[in-house]
């Protein structure tokens, strides 16, 4: 009887393990917790989205005069305004995949990221 | 006298452990060729990442079409130039995929992608009498190359651009870099071109995803070691017109239109980044039917191709290792070998 009582307990400690672990593979993090705001490579800023309470935005000027506007809400950030030519990084919207960035090349910025993040990169 | 052996034994495998512990990921980010770079190198030389940014502007002074100091500048603007070595060992390669893709590459398409305005970002629809005119001097086998003398030689009227083969070359070189010195694993990032060096320091395998050419998230996930991973797509750069119409860079050199054959993205995966370049550029060219034929013939890559009815075409060397997304709207095909 104590046996059969010992294996049981031993399985469904293995059970609620592998739910653990299942849970943890399987959450899909495809928003990045904590993002990076860089300018030519230096980092301008870092924001945990979690953290955020209160929608928020921030300007962003370069060297040059060039600003982009980025729009930071609880747990999602984007470019919501720029003054550059072309309009890639506001047409970008949120990011989505942590591993492919929101990029503003003729300002030279980027949002990425930070730490460990489901994907390597993203071919695009 | 045993334990004699084992003193030094022990130590030397010691030393081999430490020497073996993963190095530090240093990361950059660079400006160059018209894209973001990210660079991801595990090495304790710090000096090796300052080398790669001298190596990519080095490359990009030589490659530009705009700047006046580059060799292929000089070539389009008087109708020759003396070329450095990597520039030639490049054009060499780089016609070489435009014969074997019998044309589908064409680095003389450079005068039509401009007056489309892909390259200014001014975009416009040009007339028909204005392409068929520009259409008289896209004809990649007139370019005169001599690999002996380190050549080109243009016909009149004729411009190229070696931006299809760029960024696969320099990550190639980059890689040959890291690998001459010492470097086992590293992720290059050449603005969506990807291109990997060994695994992981932990051994596992690198997660790259495919861009979802129809949403902004990626469509798969391809577990993947010392390869390239290179995609284009009508997504990357494109324009809609006034009549509704959506025009993307990507052109073909028959028509000199926005290539709609029936692909929406192309992938090749291969362990040459300038030949998966190539080869992204020319099977979204050839639309899904011709790309599979030329996947057959060669079989020298792999390939992940998007039609526009959410078909994903996989050569069969993926098929253990490229996922779509769970609850994916694409179905997936994988390539029989004939």
């Amino acid at each position: 009887m104590i046996k059969t009582k010992t294996w049981i307990f031993l399985f469904s400690l293995l059970l609620l393990g592998s739910g653990l672990a299942a849970g943890l593979l399987f959450s899909g993090a495809t928003t990045a917790d904590v993002v990076e705001i860089r300018q030519d490579g230096r980092l301008v800023q870092s924001i945990d989205l979690t953290q955020v309470q209160e929608s928020y935005s921030l300007v962003v000027t370069d060297e040059k005069g060039g600003s982009n506007t980025i729009l930071v809400e609880p747990g999602r950030i984007c470019i919501s305004h720029a003054d550059c030519p072309d309009q890639v990084c506001v047409r970008r919207g949120y990011l989505t995949d942590s591993a492919a960035p929101i990029v503003c090349l003729p300002h030279r910025l980027v949002i990425q990221a930070a730490g460990e993040t489901d994907l390597d990169a993203v071919a695009q | 006298m045993n334990r004699k052996l084992f003193l030094p034994l022990g130590l030397l495998l010691t030393l081999c452990a430490c020497g073996q512990a993963p190095a530090e990921a240093k990361t950059s980010q660079l400006f160059a060729m018209d894209t973001v770079m990210d660079l991801t190198v595990y090495t304790e030389a710090d000096s090796l990442m300052e080398d790669a940014a001298r190596l990519v502007s080095r490359l990009e002074r030589s490659l530009s079409t705009t700047d006046s100091h580059s060799e292929i500048y000089k070539a389009n603007t008087t109708g020759s130039a003396a070329l450095t070595d990597s520039t030639s060992q490049l054009l060499d390669r780089a016609l070489g995929f435009c014969e074997k893709t019998d044309g589908a590459l064409d680095l003389s398409i450079y005068p039509v992608v401009r007056d489309w305005g892909f390259t200014t970002d001014s975009y416009q629809i040009p007339s028909q009498s204005e392409l068929s005119s520009l259409l008289q001097n896209v004809d990649y086998t007139r370019i005169i190359y001599s690999s002996d003398q380190k050549t080109v030689s243009l016909p009149q009227g004729m411009e190229i651009d070696l931006g299809s083969v760029a960024k696969g070359y320099t990550s190639d070189r980059l890689i040959q870099l890291f690998r001459e010195n010492g470097v086992a694993s590293a992720l290059l990032n050449l603005g969506g071109n990807v291109h990997t060096l060994g695994t992981k320091p932990d051994g596992s395998l690198w997660r790259i995803g495919i861009q979802d050419p129809l949403g902004d998230s990626y469509l798969g996930v391809l577990s993947t070691a010392d390869q390239a991973v290179i995609t284009s797509g009508g997504y990357e750069r494109f324009f809609e017109g006034e009549d509704g119409t959506v025009y993307w860079h990507i052109i073909d050199p028959k028509t000199g239109y926005p290539a709609k054959n029936g692909l929406i993205s192309a992938t090749a995966i291969g362990s040459e980044g300038v030949y998966c370049d190539a080869l992204s550029t020319a099977l979204f060219i050839m639309g899904p039917e011709k790309a599979i034929a030329f996947w057959r013939e060669h079989q020298d890559f792999e390939a992940i191709l998007v039609s526009e009815e959410k078909e994903v075409f996989i050569s069969p060397g993926l098929a253990g290792s490229f996922q779509l997304t769970e609850g994916s709207p694409y179905h997936l095909t994988v390539i029989g070998h004939d």
